[in-house]
């Protein structure tokens, strides 16, 4: 019979050999598991599945998975390689050699060699691809392949973004397999038919059925071995955010890829354990102002003339600059989450600066422009504010900018449009004065080059400033880092002085998953990769 | 009778002409096409006007609207302009979702309305009655949006996932894609919250009616006859009275079916279902043409087809009814 005396003794011992038990288990439960479905929710539709042309983050962040590329990069902006092993640059900076691994397969079996990445290239370059990359290609002179695993990307001039570009700007470089895109049409690439996808990725696809699913099953032949854990990832749009956290809640999603930010706090409430997944503000939340329109009435005209009011500096000044609180937008619309940011690279993002002290809120001084400009009692400034319905905060902050108008006695009337109407009217020159919207998450401020430059479709607009396009390419070319970020603060500066892009914060950016959800590496929306993700449940 | 139907059946083609034509029309004349949304982050004014040309957009809006009816009764519903998916294989594969979802939400409708209706016409005036109109009236003010948010809260947040939030598992046998979701109990607890979410309005506005009508029957000669022959209350109540009742009440359901199509739309979007009126929104938004013509002909066809079968129905209800 034990004596009492020797209970602790026992007890410690117990304690002891249950730790040396507990601590394999505890190891165990932390070391990736294979197998599983990951049950991801995206808010919006994919358009199609053409990744060198179809709009829209819900296809990126399915090329991703399914595609390959050259590089990814890491979330403190280091370059990994992807297919390519190892990469350098000559030292004139004009041509970029990549050595690519020689295990890569597309998922129809053909292997991802230099004339892979010469074809996929060549592609985004031709004009009749119709691809939104290819503004980004425009350095780029010619790309050789010099043997089956090595190719050279021939530049231009010197282009410091180069390897941001083939990594990140929107989808990155995908690679396409040369066999698979002669044998398919581009319309069965679009709808996803069996067998036209064709990727290098981790995941191949295996069915897309538009408004109900998509399905990606994992790549045997991927050529990091072990990867990816996952069997299959399943994509479904919910694009009510109530049934989003609905299904949460029951657990019948594992990962919302974006969350509206409104929300976050009450997902919070309901699942203490779910990791919120979320970054420095890469998303500049604006309220562009219309600087020309044109002379002769005809859409997209070359011939331009100012505004007839925010042609004026002296209003756009008055209006964007000293006329909105941006502290009371963010409190109101973003519940304090954003950051109240002047400058048109947003917090988050490569070189920026804090612009902020350019434009206090000065309500008074903003009245002194607007009567310099002609604008009191007397001539009421009106103008009107479009919004549209894509997320809700946009009709939020066009509501406080409405109300911080009527305080300088201007009147800002909401026009609230479906997403397709603001595109319409933004892209074709329609009429319109002021928009909130966010328009992209940016990783450099030269990948803002195509929002903002003169000459581009989608700086709205419409300054025809030839010096904001000097400020880029001065920017882009500079490879003394130090030096480009010198340049990064005179472009941010230039645009805040003539208002030509009227930032009010950044736009943050939500991911949630459930606790179970392990091995997701957060790099906002530039790289969303299941391939190290493991369901530990 | 064979005449009369035949000219029903004819009447329905320039019926749904009609209204694929005002779809078409109304379509093109609201702001935005498709053309944006297509290029996306490419687009320039001069890809815009050559892929227009390419999808016969530049042209007049009545000659699209003959090309599409060409091709329409080649069998050829035409593909959506954003995805390239054929339009017909999208609503094929759509269509069941919203037909059963769209029977058993009035099937919810019938069940709540047929035993409030008499209840409320029989007991006139008493709690009970007082109950079902006043429940009726809730029903019919409360929009499905809101029916469906509470009834996600209640029994997929509140009740600890009782029943799914969203998404779509097939009857056994229907799945029309590579892998769907297949289990008859599975098919249940996915449909009940939707199909109550669309019911419970219908339902409302069917007590109202149906009891407003048995009230009329219940005091009709012929029902004070049966009765005064010794008939029991359950043969004079459900062979005599509501059989007549019915009548103005198939009706109106006929008529909800176009409701029922509207609010599938809502109801479906909120559970995110993979339904007809999802594709419909969404091609509406996305200005789809293509797509928006193929949900409006199906439902236009779905409409007028429910309609006829619902006036034949009279016949076998009330015998009096022939039609010549």
């Amino acid at each position: 019979m034990n004596s009492p005396r020797r209970w602790p003794c026992a007890l410690i011992a117990l304690s002891v050999l249950a730790w040396i038990v507990a601590v394999p288990v505890t190891a165990d439960a932390q070391s990736p598991k294979r197998g599983g479905t990951l049950r991801v929710s995206y808010g919006n539709e994919i358009a199609h599945l053409d990744f060198h042309t179809a709009p829209g983050y819900e296809m990126m962040w399915v090329a991703m998975n399914v595609g390959c590329g050259l590089v990814n990069i890491t979330p403190d902006g280091k370059f990994v390689g992807d297919a390519a092993e190892s990469w350098h640059m000559s030292p004139d900076g004009l041509l970029y050699t990549f050595k690519l691994r020689t295990n890569v397969l597309f998922h129809d079996g053909t292997r991802v060699d230099a004339a892979a990445v010469k074809f996929s290239i060549d592609r985004l370059k031709d004009p009749a691809t119709k691809s939104g990359m290819r503004a980004f290609y425009d350095a780029v002179h010619s790309v050789e392949v010099l043997d089956a695993s090595t190719v050279q990307i021939r530049l231009k001039q010197p282009y410091a973004f180069m390897l941001h570009m083939l990594a990140a700007y929107r989808t990155g470089l995908v690679l396409y397999s040369p066999a698979a895109t002669q044998k398919f049409s581009l319309d069965d690439r679009k709808q996803g038919k069996p067998g036209a996808v064709v990727g290098c990725g981790p995941f191949r696809l295996i069915e897309w059925v538009k408004g109900s699913h998509l399905l990606m099953e994992r790549f045997d032949k991927y050529f990091v071995p072990g990867l990816p854990y996952l069997d299959r990832v399943m994509i479904r749009t919910i694009k009510d955010p109530v049934t989003e956290m609905a299904a949460f809640k029951a657990g019948e999603i594992d990962f919302i890829a974006s969350f509206s930010p409104e929300h976050v706090d009450t997902l919070k409430a309901h699942n203490p354990k779910a990791q919120i997944l979320t970054g420095k503000e890469t998303t500049p939340m604006l309220a562009a102002m219309k600087v020309t329109v044109p002379k002769d009435g005809k859409p997209m005209s070359k011939e331009r003339a100012p505004h007839p009011i925010f042609g004026d500096l002296r209003v756009r000044k008055a209006v964007g600059c000293y006329g909105i609180d941006r502290q009371e937008i963010v409190k109101i619309a973003f519940r304090g989450k954003a950051t109240p940011w002047v400058g048109m690279n947003p917090p988050g993002t490569l070189d920026t600066v804090d612009v902020n002290h350019l434009c206090p809120y000065d309500p008074a001084k903003a009245k002194a422009m607007l009567a310099e400009a002609g604008y009191g009692p007397q001539k009421r400034l009106t103008f009107e504010l479009m919004a549209d319905t894509e997320k809700s905060v946009f009709n939020v902050i066009a509501t406080v900018i409405k109300e911080q108008m009527a305080r300088l006695g201007v009147t800002a009337n909401i026009r609230l449009v479906d997403k397709v109407s603001w595109m319409n009217t933004t892209l074709q020159d329609g009429p319109w004065d002021m928009y909130v919207e966010d328009l992209l998450s940016l990783i450099t401020l030269d990948s803002n080059g195509y929002l903002s430059n003169s000459t581009s479709t989608w700086s709205h607009p419409r300054h025809n400033d030839k010096r904001v396009d000097e400020h880029y390419a001065r920017y882009a070319r500079e490879m003394d880092p130090a030096k480009r970020r010198a340049i990064a603060r005179e472009i941010q500066e230039f645009f805040v002085e003539n208002m030509y892009w009227n930032n009010i914060s950044g736009s943050p950016f939500y991911m949630v998953a459930q606790p179970w959800m392990k091995g997701y590496t957060y790099n906002a929306e530039f790289e969303v990769h299941y391939h190290r993700v493991w369901l530990d449940k | 009778m064979r005449v009369y139907v035949l000219r029903r059946v004819l009447q329905i083609v320039p019926t749904v002409l009609m209204i694929t034509l005002v779809v078409f029309v109304m379509m093109r004349s609201i702001p935005g096409d498709p053309v944006v949304a297509l290029l996306g982050d490419a687009y320039t004014e001069e890809d815009a006007v050559k892929v227009r040309a390419a999808y016969g957009l530049d042209r007049p809006v009545l000659v699209q609207y003959v090309i599409w009816l060409g091709k329409l009764v080649q069998g050829d519903w035409g593909a959506s302009i954003l995805s390239g998916r054929p339009v017909l294989q999208d609503v094929l594969i759509r269509l069941p979702v919203t037909l059963e979802l769209i029977v058993l939400s009035m099937g919810v409708a019938l069940v709540i309305a047929i035993p409030a209706a008499i209840i409320g016409a029989l007991r006139q005036n008493t709690w009970a009655d007082y109950t079902a109109t006043t429940v009726a009236m809730i029903g019919v003010s409360i929009p499905e949006f809101f029916i469906g948010v509470l009834l996600l809260l209640i029994f997929s947040i509140g009740l600890g996932g009782l029943l799914p939030s969203s998404g779509w598992v097939y009857l056994p046998g229907t799945c029309p894609t590579m892998v769907c979701g297949v289990s008859l109990w599975g098919n249940v607890q996915h449909v009940l919250l939707p199909a109550v979410a669309l019911g419970v309005g219908r339902a409302a506005i069917l007590t109202r009616l149906l009891r407003a009508s048995m009230l009329e029957v219940i005091r009709t000669e012929y029902v004070t006859t049966a009765r005064a022959k010794g008939l029991g209350e359950r043969p004079v109540v459900f062979k005599h009275a509501l059989k007549n009742a019915l009548i103005p009440t198939i009706t109106v359901m006929g008529l909800q079916v176009g409701f029922l199509i509207g609010g599938a739309i809502v109801v479906e979007t909120l559970f995110a279902m993979p339904g007809l009126g999802t594709f419909g929104i969404d091609a509406i938004i996305a200005r789809d043409y293509q797509q928006v013509q193929g949900f409006a002909l199906l439902t236009a066809v779905a409409f007028v087809v429910i309609n006829l079968v619902v006036d034949l129905l009279y016949t076998f209800l009330d015998p009096r009814i022939r039609y010549a």
